[in-house]
């Protein structure tokens, strides 16, 4: 094998790779021998490529073109799913699309700007590492644009504590250390680098016990003549490398994440990058200075691929090419290799396009905050890239077969389980025994364990936090708002949804499902739902059942969006979370961001007052599929709930006219738990109790009434003078009147029947458990 | 001297991420606030006497991965110190809230018992009781002091957040009585952790195990001032956790007021 590398240079290692001469087992293996990750079809290109060309490749080369050919950078398999369903939701608020972040119009003046990303595969591996460098990752991807970030969200799928540890593949890390890694991660980065943790989810299910899902998210703001392009359109541009030095950390991330784990496996730790915050928090000033003064002209974040990626799509998108020479990339180690220079994935770097005249500027600013910026290259007029280490040319390729790479129509197989409906028809449950089990279960406890080890509260503006209600009895809240502006009233409402429970039944209800969900939170702030970014998380796409899933669910997340007028701005695929040959449950994460007119009108989840009375809007149907009572059972049920957007949409609007006309004192969406878990959640945060009975809610089981989990549904709190004009702006939708608030206790009645009475302090205790 | 002559420097480094929020407050409120970077200092392209009030805001100055604020405490020492002196003796105003109050600290110029300026740290700011980074709103009242913002604060429990993992005030072993006594008699300390009743209580509404509850407090002549709960973060009452339920309270916005009413003053 080795007779098919030849040295170019004795000063330093770079090798002609004998490309054309070999068979397809040697390409295979060589694809294998290089970490390349690449199939045999598309060794096969790359070999008619250089045969075309009438020469060999250098090593540098070769990982060229493997970096911006993988699944992560690509998108091979999901790009036609994603086409069909989920981009082009037409809406004029969409500022600039297919960007490393979506940017929205917010008014005359500003945008904002963000994305959801997975980091899934490194924080299976390196749980600290690669969390942090998740949330570090997104910051550059908002920071890009030119935007100031605001906020950051984070959606975190682990295993069960209790998961057996001798169900764990050999060299799987137990759910516990991974869940310990992770939220120490994010809290470290994120404090550190003073940007507000303020949402998220925390999902524990056993189908995520090999594979941790970590989806990170980031908001910024921007004033719209500052956005800045993620590219170079003329020749003659300095090609500037902002931040970390480059280093070994991250070669072949992309590679890694573009496929399965497999048990006693041995994944190399150079695969997961380190992140300093100390670098970038200086970085952000640093860079949104040089924006202020508009001394940049085209910027995009090295994440995944590197130099490698970034170079070539800023060049691709502005139709130019690129000169780059290696040697002047300042490196954490004096003997890295060419190769490994161009494709490193080290944290905390960025690259600016400056123009001669800005360039002086620009590298005085950067010189105060103590930040390296250092001029690597130039674009020139051939749309090429072109790289020299010291005196020799290494690399000499077109950019478009660079990134020209493959797309896949992957065979899928779809499992309906609608059309043989059933639903297991269970006794009646012990009603008290079944209330505690779900208050108590690790998916619905009080998240105050993980949410104070992030500050949610730094730069000032986090108008509704995540935990409200009164000092020291706080609940969880629906969404955060953020109060982006010095001057203005305006607030941004974020919250982030999923729901597996209802995926691994039915991808495309469920899928719906999670839309509305996140329409329900940010509506019960009092926020008017703008837009969204979807991170979809799969298992293996070469399995038609899972390319299947990804169908469905991306045909249910576009449904919904579009009956609203909700665009995806941005988007993240993460394939491949498998262990063993199985799959995570399918998990279609949101980031949904809402518009709040005035934050002083903000709605929040804990009851104001005693003797108010309180409704329930729209009606609960007999949809236990899901539902974490009948999950928690094992009962079986194929009905997940379904969405009427008609009624949704109808429920929305009223519901937000009352709430400009100041009618409702607090509001909670009822999901995970349904209108028991609601209901209390309501009560914990005011220390206020209530009187329900739920003989009005249709003609179903009172354990149904209590713990389906149908969508679009919501508890308000009115007060008693303001009913009759709540009634009228509500009018077209189907209201419910449970009852009145007041007392120490939740007391449940259906009819005559007691169901459930409990002692607020009680229900505060069982909420409370941390899971162990 | 008229409020908008009052000029702040908001001193930072990498890794000072609360100077926005505290700008924004000290501005609105009239004042000439403004972003100085300590190289910015060294390098001579400002001055510290330029100034009558230097604030250093919360943060992870330089990461805090040793000790938190040992770093920058460190940088300064090893810099601007005399000019750090000189504006102490000239009794201008020094500040630190939660970080800066580490900083200061580790400087060893709070709690500033018997000298202005010790060479070892006279206290510490120790990792909390419960270990870890927390987050929240929590209750204080103030005592009789000789802080500037004695007056303004008023006489009740009030709330504002904290968020830290290093927050508890501890005094050397063998002089604790004594010290404590001391800066109790000199009128040293601003505000002590309570519970909702004004009680002293102990965790979770002692946040971090602080001795004698101690959240904030001045050197002898109340010209250094050290706190870890956030002023700027209670400024405007949106900011209030409570503010959903009817309380418009602003106690970061009493003691700024109280802190410039005493330069205008002065100076």
């Amino acid at each position: 094998m080795t007779d098919f590398y030849e040295r170019v240079d004795k000063r330093f290692p770079v090798f002609l790779i004998k490309i054309r001469d070999m068979n397809i087992k040697e390409l295979q293996k060589l694809s294998r021998d290089l970490g390349l990750s690449l199939n045999r079809d598309e060794m096969i290109r790359i070999r008619s490529y250089f045969r075309s060309l009438d020469r060999d490749p250098t090593d540098v080369e070769i990982q060229a073109i493997a970096q911006a050919w993988s699944e992560h950078c690509c998108y091979k398999s999901s790009k036609h799913v994603l086409k069909k369903y989920i981009i082009g939701i037409d809406s004029p608020k969409v500022f600039l699309t297919g960007e490393d972040a979506g940017v929205v119009e917010l008014d005359n003046d500003h945008v904002y700007v963000f994305k959801m990303e997975s980091h899934n595969h490194p924080s299976a591996v390196e749980p600290y590492g690669g969390a942090a460098t998740g949330v570090g990752g997104i910051i550059r991807d908002v920071l890009c644009m030119g935007a100031k970030p605001i906020a950051l969200v984070d959606s975190l799928f682990f295993g069960n504590f209790d998961y057996p540890e001798k169900r764990l593949p050999k060299g799987m890390k137990n759910p516990r250390f991974i869940f310990n890694g992770v939220i120490s991660g994010i809290r470290d980065y994120g404090n550190r680098v003073g940007i507000p943790t303020v949402s998220g989810i925390t999902y524990f299910d056993p189908g995520y016990a090999t594979n941790v899902l970590v989806n990170v998210g980031c908001v910024g703001v921007c004033r719209k003549e500052n956005v800045i392009r993620s590219m170079v359109n003329k020749p003659g541009v300095n090609l500037v490398l902002v931040g970390g030095k480059t280093g070994r950390d991250g070669i072949h991330g992309v590679n890694f994440a573009s496929r399965s784990f497999r048990s006693g496996e041995k994944v190399e730790k150079t695969a997961v990058q380190l992140g300093n915050p100390i670098i970038k928090e200086p970085l952000i000033h640093a860079v949104l200075e040089s924006v202020d003064k508009k001394l940049i002209h085209g910027m995009k974040d090295l994440g995944g691929g590197g130099l490698s990626s970034v170079v070539g799509e800023m060049v691709l998108a502005g139709n130019v090419g690129a000169e780059v020479h290696l040697e002047m990339i300042p490196l954490k180690e004096r003997d890295m290799a060419p190769w490994e220079i161009w494709i490193s994935e080290s944290q905390e770097r960025m690259m600016l396009a400056v123009e001669d005249d800005k360039l002086k500027e620009l590298l005085e600013i950067f010189d105060i905050w103590d930040v390296d910026a250092t001029v690597i290259g130039k674009t020139i007029e051939d749309e090429k890239l072109i790289l020299y280490y010291r005196d020799l040319k290494v690399m000499d390729l077109d950019t478009h077969f660079i990134t020209s790479g493959p797309v896949y129509c992957r065979p899928y197989r779809i499992e309906y389980p609608g059309m043989k409906s059933y639903q297991t028809i269970p006794p009646e449950p012990d009603y008290k025994k079944l209330f505690r089990n779900i208050l108590s279960s690790p998916n619905v406890t009080n998240k105050s364990y993980i949410i104070r080890q992030y500050d949610h509260e730094v730069k000032g503006s986090t108008v509704l936090k995540p935990l409200t209600g009164k000092l020291g009895l706080e609940t969880h809240s629906n969404s955060s708002v953020i109060k982006p502006f010095e001057n203005k009233n305006v607030g941004l409402a974020i919250t982030s949804t999923s729901n597996p429970r209802t995926m691994k039944i039915d991808p495309y209800r469920g899928s719906k499902g999670i839309v509305d969900e996140a329409i329900r939170n940010l509506v019960s702030s009092n926020a008017v739902p703008h837009s969204l970014a979807d991170n979809l998380n799969f298992g293996n796409p070469e399995d038609p059942s899972v390319m299947g899933q990804l169908y469905e669910a991306a045909r249910g997340l576009g449904e919904i969006a579009r009956y609203f007028d909700l665009p995806y701005v941005s988007g993240n695929v993460s394939l491949y979370n498998q262990t063993n040959r199985k799959s995570i449950p399918p998990t279609p994460t949101l980031m949904g961001i809402g518009v709040v007119k005035d934050i002083k009108s903000v709605v929040t989840v804990d009851i104001k007052k005693e003797n108010s009375v309180l409704y329930q809007i729209n009606p609960t149907f007999s949809e236990m599929g899901g539902s974490l009572y009948y999950d928690m059972y094992e009962y079986e049920s194929s009905v997940v709930p379904d969405v009427n957007a008609d009624m949704l949409k109808k429920a929305m609007e009223n519901l937000l006219s009352a709430m400009e006309k100041g009618l409702i004192l607090s509001c909670h969406d009822i999901s995970d738990g349904g209108l028991a878990i609601s209901l209390s959640e309501m009560a914990i945060g005011a220390d206020i109790g209530m009187d329900i009975n739920l003989a009005d809610i249709q003609n179903i089981r009172t354990d149904f009434k209590l713990f389906s989990e149908s969508n679009s549904r919501w508890v308000v709190e009115i007060d008693q003078k303001k009913e009759k004009e709540f009634l009228k702006i509500m009018e077209g939708t189907y209201v419910i009147r449970l009852g009145y608030t007041g007392g120490r206790e939740l007391t449940v009645k259906d009819g005559d029947r007691k169901i459930l009475s409990m002692d607020l302090e009680d229900i505060r205790n069982i909420w409370n458990t941390v899971p162990r | 001297m008229k409020t908008e002559d009052i000029r702040i420097a908001l001193l930072r480094i990498e890794g000072t991420n609360c100077e926005d929020e505290s700008l924004n407050a000290l501005k609105s409120m009239g004042a000439r606030p403004e972003h100085v970077h300590l190289n910015e200092l060294i390098r001579k392209k400002r001055n510290l006497e330029d100034y009558q009030m230097l604030f250093i805001p919360g943060g992870f100055s330089a990461g805090d991965y040793i000790r938190a604020g040992i770093i920058f405490a460190a940088r300064i020492k090893a810099t601007i110190k005399n000019d750090l002196l000189k504006f102490i003796e000239d009794e201008k105003i020094v500040l630190g809230v939660c970080n800066g109050f580490q900083v200061l600290t580790e400087l060893g110029i709070l709690p500033g018992i018997e000298n202005l300026w010790e060479e070892h740290p006279g206290a510490v700011l120790a990792p909390n009781i419960s270990n870890k980074f927390e987050c929240r709103w929590i209750y204080l009242k103030k005592e009789r002091s000789v802080c500037p913002f004695n007056e303004t604060l008023p006489d009740k429990v009030f709330s504002m957040p904290i968020a830290h993992a290093e927050g508890r005030f501890m005094l050397p072993e063998n002089r604790e009585k004594y010290l404590l006594e001391k800066m109790i008699d000199n009128g040293q300390i601003a505000f002590r952790y309570v519970d909702r009743e004004g009680n002293f209580e102990g965790y979770p509404w002692n946040p971090n195990g602080s001795l004698y509850n101690i959240a904030g407090l001045c050197n002898m002549t109340g010209n250094v001032i050290g706190m870890m709960p956030h002023p700027e973060r209670a400024f405007f009452d949106f900011q209030n956790l409570e503010f959903w339920r009817g309380n418009s309270e602003t106690p970061g916005r009493y003691i700024f007021e109280g802190i410039l009413k005493h330069i205008s003053r002065k100076f």
